[in-house]
């Protein structure tokens, strides 16, 4: 399978961890993909909020480009998976709207045909790859590490653009990873909550109590970890955490928020450097000791 | 032969429905079980009623109209707000599973699955929810296009459910925010041409501590919705309104604004510049407050570059702006 | 202290208008309501509200002659009268206070053709016509600090010497029951479609105010009259607003074929309401119907025009049915929908009890007479809301103090607690059960004597055990299990008078028509037929009779 890898805004500035550990990912699985150099930031529904229009142009024209190519696009951000969803639901609903679109486009020598799909690479692996293949790739299996999953909001909302019925395994894709690898799933009600980080520059005591609620519940339910599939929520929930908590809870920041290709990374048997797990705000090392201390497989 | 299996004609529901008596628990609430069967398309409600009228007749809960136009019987199916009377049962138990009933979200329970209206109607109040035209007519009607007043309908619709208000996050952390349906409901009379406050209205919900920035746009209004109402949609167009009608006062706007010309800058998203923007350059508070995640991020290699990454070729992305821009 | 000068008891579109008129009036008002006003059965109104429209071409008397046809010439004209010159400025008043009415090309209000008019005069909001108008003047009402009593359930009127003082009433909140009191009384609690089953109507719509009035000594109206929708889902139930047939669609039987051009060959499926329902119910009887049902066709009209002019009735039958009424036809049957009967009052919503007012569907002015048009009805609650407002206000010029006494509630009290403290018996919902299936089989689209006997049997029967039904909630808050009770007492007033009158009408007229006299009697029979609550009488209702009001048009044989 190959793709047209678009690693997004934050992969590439605030968690260069990310896109390390999804290389490395994609690398032990023999991902071919293809970097769209060319392609903007997608608006994080941020620039939307000013024009709507300019967003969807900014997202058709790197649909465009994966089009040319004749690829899928392989997002590593919840936020940038829901916000192309939208906006491909958008265009293609709404030939005339496609049209107008297109009409910008035209100066560079594109033209969005309506057949693009787009897919996060958790989806990818689940959908495209399959699981029993991933398991395959595993050194460990993470038994006794429970992790909390978070979504992220553009991850599982709205379900129509993100084509959840035609695609059921996308409502639990974190759990069925998290049970792929070995781990028990510490289930709790936010998991498809917000985060807080759309509000952080602008109601920051509701953001933190958002993170503080969230990572609290989680450590609270005992899980080792939190996983998530977008940057942004991992930017809040860990980068934030010690603020968060000691406002809110009054208690330390002691819930380590993993990305999913560090989860698979650490089940593949990759080191904490390769995974950049010591970059996180919020100490790995009691997860990854937890980790490293189960049996590899021969 | 094979035996023909008979459609079954009834459908076993089981349903864990959350109690609560103010008078007799002493706060508490407790779980109960119920089991019924009921014609097979039935409808939560629809076995609901049947708990109510042959199995338990101390429930407690709101119905009326069963054809999704009243708005009384919206109650959290499963932990996410429905309007049970439209959601049926195997849809949201394909297999038989037990179904989790319970009162709606972020408002008072007065009893089971009932909530108090309080919470919801002050919202809505808020916005001054009443046509305030600059001038009425001395004879017949306000003259208006028929595509102005179809685009009202997406608001009209709106049936005051409180199934968006049950599980907005915001309103779990801040009961101060004014909430989608109340936003929902404003964005009607900023688009109703006959309203003759839409500047005023939209400065109030601009400029007010839990306006119309306070929103998270997490999509849970949108998603639960039972009549296309959208009022996420509905608050992002406020915005958009806002800042065209020349609202550059709120970190809201300063944050749009640098995300846009950050993206016009350089295709990408300059993260550190999008931070200290939207805290605004002369607002040291909001500046200091920074500093310590700015300095752990930089202490663990994570800041991101003070000359941001450009994407490659990113002029093309500069002239397209200009093209969109020139066009409005 | 619970006072006021004017207390109307319902907050949907009759209740609210009422309410707005007297705030402007400078009187001190209260609604009651034991739903949340945005709760009433107004909502479910769809198709519009007729209205002549004189200085655009259209004529007052054009539309009065539809309705007193529709009614089968037992409308009174003079109410009838009022209403359409009304009705004009009704509707524009609306418009100006928000509602989102469509336009047309000019961008005045537009129309849509309706059942029983060949002018189309009906003003409408895509398929949510009376939910539009009831949030708006909810609005208005919130613009004027309108004073409600929110879920709060009136179980007794307060009558002193023959005059309405005020109400008992329960908080449902609180299980807390009150006095309030009141200079005049408004009562536009709405219908009593839950008095039958199946029917289009909300589980709230129990005749309360009917009942109230009739223990009060006002008379029930031609209350044989019930109005028996054609075109509602199957299995559901659910109004299929006849607004689409008002923009074309069409009535198939199971052979594809319009069957009204065998008996309305001129407006065919726009005939009135009664004659629709009984073609389909004779398609359905003889063998033409499928599953109990005949089809309502859109798919001609297109999926863009569905969508926008009757989203809503797209959404119902994909939501509840899963067929897209572009691509498949609608299966429907009649189903109870109205009751043109009612509390008699005048044409300013006076009753025989001063003090006491009715509007809305409860009452009965006549201007439904035997049969209601479509997109009347919601003409007639602000119209005649309007005017019970009013009159109210001058009438409470006369009045003194406040009533003084305070027994209602003591009794009233006792009365309830008896209730709570019966021993376990049967259950409500199925005495309820058994009445409203009785009714619909006795008084349906087609009865005769043997039916109505078989519907007064059937009453007697359910009214021996109401002595013994039982009260499982013995809580004090928020207890529907008793109001469900009450309110099953009210239907039951209600089914009473519903059966007296359609023993007593010796004739078929509108929507009372009986199998075993075909005919229109106009020499005895252009009566209205009045229901007094008498435990001395037969049945325990007393029924006399009154004529009915001819202006300008003399009774003719109705054709369409």
């Amino acid at each position: 399978m190959k793709y047209a890898f678009y690693p997004g805004c934050v992969a590439r500035g605030g968690a260069p961890e990310l896109y390390d550990s999804a290389l490395a990912v994609m690398e032990r699985l023999g991902i071919e993909h293809v970097e769209l150099t060319k392609a903007a930031c997608t608006g994080a529904g941020v620039l939307q909020e000013k024009n709507l229009k300019m967003g969807d142009i900014l997202n058709v024209r790197t649909f465009a480009m994966a089009e040319q190519m004749g690829l899928p696009i392989m997002v590593l951000c919840s936020t940038c998976q829901g916000v192309m969803s939208q906006a491909n639901h958008r265009v293609k609903r709404d030939p005339e709207y496609l049209a107008e679109v297109n009409k910008h486009l035209a100066a560079e020598g594109l033209e969005y045909k309506g057949t693009t799909s787009i897919k996060h690479l958790l989806w990818a692996l689940i959908e495209d790859i399959g699981l029993e293949k991933l398991k395959e790739t595993f050194t460990r299996e993470l038994k006794g590490v429970a992790m909390a999953p978070f979504y992220g909001c553009y991850m599982v909302r709205p379900t129509d653009a993100l084509e959840f019925k035609a695609n059921p395994t996308r409502e639990t894709s974190i759990e069925d990873l998290i049970e792929a690898v070995g781990g028990t799933v510490t289930d709790f009600a936010g998991k498809t909550a917000c985060c807080g980080f759309p509000i952080l520059f602008i109601n920051q005591a509701n953001s933190m109590k958002m993170v503080a609620n969230h990572t609290g519940t989680a450590k609270d339910l005992g899980a080792d970890a939190m996983v998530t599939p977008c940057p942004l929520c991992h930017l809040n929930l860990d980068g934030y955490q010690p603020k968060a908590r000691k406002q809110v809870r009054g208690d330390k920041a002691d819930l380590p928020v993993i990305h999913v290709p560090q989860l698979i990374g650490l089940a593949m048997g990759m080191s904490e450097k390769a995974l950049g797990l010591q970059k996180h705000i919020v100490s790995t090392k009691e997860l990854v000791r937890k980790a490293e201390a189960l049996p590899t497989k021969v | 032969m094979p035996e023909t299996i008979p459609t079954p004609t009834t459908m076993k529901v089981k349903l864990k429905v959350k109690r609560f008596d103010p008078a007799d628990s002493g706060g508490k609430t407790w779980w109960q079980e119920y089991e019924v069967d009921i014609h097979p398309d039935s409808t939560v409600l629809d076995s609901l009623i049947e708990v109510r009228e042959q199995n338990d007749g101390t429930l407690a809960m709101r119905c009326a109209c069963r054809a999704s136009i009243c708005g009384s019987c919206g109650m959290k199916v499963n932990g996410s707000a429905k309007l049970v009377c439209k959601t049926r049962v195997i849809d949201v138990a394909p297999n038989g599973e037990q179904l989790t009933i319970e009162p709606m979200g972020n408002q008072h329970v007065v009893r089971d699955l009932v909530v108090s209206l309080d919470t919801f109607f002050n919202q809505i109040n808020r916005v001054e929810p009443f046509l305030q035209p600059d001038f009425v007519p001395e004879q017949g009607e306000y003259t208006a296009s028929n595509a102005s007043m179809e685009n009202l309908l997406t608001s009209m619709n709106c049936i005051m459910c409180g199934c968006c208000v049950s599980d907005c996050t915001v309103l779990e952390v801040d009961a101060n925010f004014i909430g989608p349906a109340a936003l929902a409901k404003a964005w009607r009379f900023t688009e109703d041409p006959r309203d003759g406050k839409r500047e005023e209205r939209l400065k109030t919900l601009n400029d007010e501590d839990g306006g119309m920035w306070d929103c998270t746009r997490c999509m849970k209004c949108v998603d639960v919705c039972p009549k296309g109402v959208a009022p996420m949609d509905r608050i992002m167009e406020l915005r958009e309104a806002a800042i065209a009608a020349g609202n550059t006062n709120t970190s809201g706007y300063r944050h749009t604004e640098s995300f846009y010309n950050s993206v016009k800058k350089n295709g990408r998203l300059d993260e550190t510049r999008l931070a200290i923007d939207s805290a605004g350059w002369t607002n040291i508070p909001r500046l200091l407050d920074l500093a310590p995640i700015g300095i752990a991020a930089m202490r663990k290699g994570k800041l991101p570059p003070l000359m941001p990454h450009k994407s490659e070729d990113h002029q093309k992305v500069k002239d397209l702006y200009k093209s969109v821009e020139d066009e409005a | 202290m619970y006072e006021h000068d004017v207390l109307i008891i319902g907050g949907g579109l009759a209740g609210l208008r009422a309410a707005v008129e007297v705030t402007r009036a400078g009187a001190d008002v209260a609604v009651i309501s034991k739903v949340h006003p945005v709760r009433s059965h107004s909502n479910a109104a769809q198709g519009g509200i007729n209205a002549p429209l004189t200085d655009r071409g259209d004529d007052w008397e054009g539309h009065a002659y539809d309705t007193i046809k529709g009614s089968d010439f037992l409308a009174d004209q003079d109410a009838v009268e009022v209403m359409s010159t009304e009705a004009g400025e009704a509707v524009l008043e609306l418009e100006r206070m928000g509602v989102i009415f469509s336009r047309g090309e000019d961008g005045k209000l537009g129309t849509r053709a309706f059942g029983g008019q060949k002018v189309a005069r009906t003003f409408f909001v895509g398929a949510i016509t009376g939910s539009a108008i009831l949030h708006v003047l909810f609005e208005q009402s919130l613009k004027l600090g309108l004073n409600v009593y929110e879920e709060w359930f009136v179980t007794k009127l307060i009558i002193e010497d023959g005059v309405c003082r005020g109400v008992v009433a329960i908080d449902l909140k609180s299980g807390e029951m009150h006095t309030i009191k009141a200079k005049a009384v408004i009562m536009a609690a709405g219908g009593a479609g839950r008095v039958f089953e199946p029917s289009t109507n909300a589980l709230i719509c129990t005749g309360d105010g009917l009942s109230l009035a009739y223990q009060a000594g006002v008379p029930l109206m031609d209350m044989e009259m019930i109005q028996y929708h054609p075109t509602t889902l199957a299995r559901t139930g659910i109004l299929m607003s006849e607004a689409a047939r008002g923009e074309g669609a069409h009535l198939l039987n199971a052979a594809g074929e319009r069957f009204m051009e065998k008996t309305a060959p001129d407006y065919m499926e726009l005939a009135s309401r009664d004659v629709v329902s009984r073609a389909e119910q004779t398609e359905i009887d003889e063998g033409r119907g499928i599953d109990g049902n005949v089809l309502l066709d859109l798919r001609h009209l297109g999926r863009d025009f569905i969508e926008q002019r009757l989203g809503y009735l797209q959404e119902v039958s994909v939501e509840f049915l899963g067929i897209d009424m572009a691509e498949q036809p609608v299966p429907v049957q009649p189903g109870m929908h109205y009751i043109m009967g009612g509390i008699k009052t005048d044409v300013n919503g006076a009753t025989n009890v001063p003090g006491l007012y009715a509007a809305g569907e409860c009452a009965n002015v006549s201007v439904h007479g035997a049969n209601r048009l479509g997109a009347n009805s919601l003409l007639d609650t602000v119209v005649f809301g309007r005017r019970s407002g009013a009159h109210a206000v001058e009438y409470i010029k006369s009045v003194g103090a406040h009533s003084s006494a305070q027994e209602d509630l003591t009794s009233e009290k006792a009365r309830l607690q008896a209730l709570l403290d019966r021993p376990r018996g049967e259950r409500v919902a199925t005495i309820r059960d058994d009445m409203a299936r009785g009714m619909t089989k006795g008084i349906g689209v087609f009865r005769d004597q043997a039916s109505m006997e078989g519907a007064l049997e059937n009453l007697k029967n359910v009214k021996s055990r109401m002595g013994g039904f039982s009260i499982e909630n013995k809580g004090k808050v928020f207890n529907t299990d008793l109001m469900f009770g009450l309110e099953l007492e009210f239907m039951i007033d209600c089914a009473d008078a519903v059966v007296a009158g359609a023993m007593t009408r010796k004739e078929s007229r509108g929507a009372h028509f009986r199998t075993d006299i075909t005919e229109r009697d106009d020499k005895n029979w252009l009566k209205h037929t009045l229901m007094y609550k008498d435990d001395e009488a037969e049945n325990g209702v007393r029924v006399e009779t009154s004529d009915v009001n001819i202006t300008k048009w003399e009774p003719v044989k109705r054709v369409y």
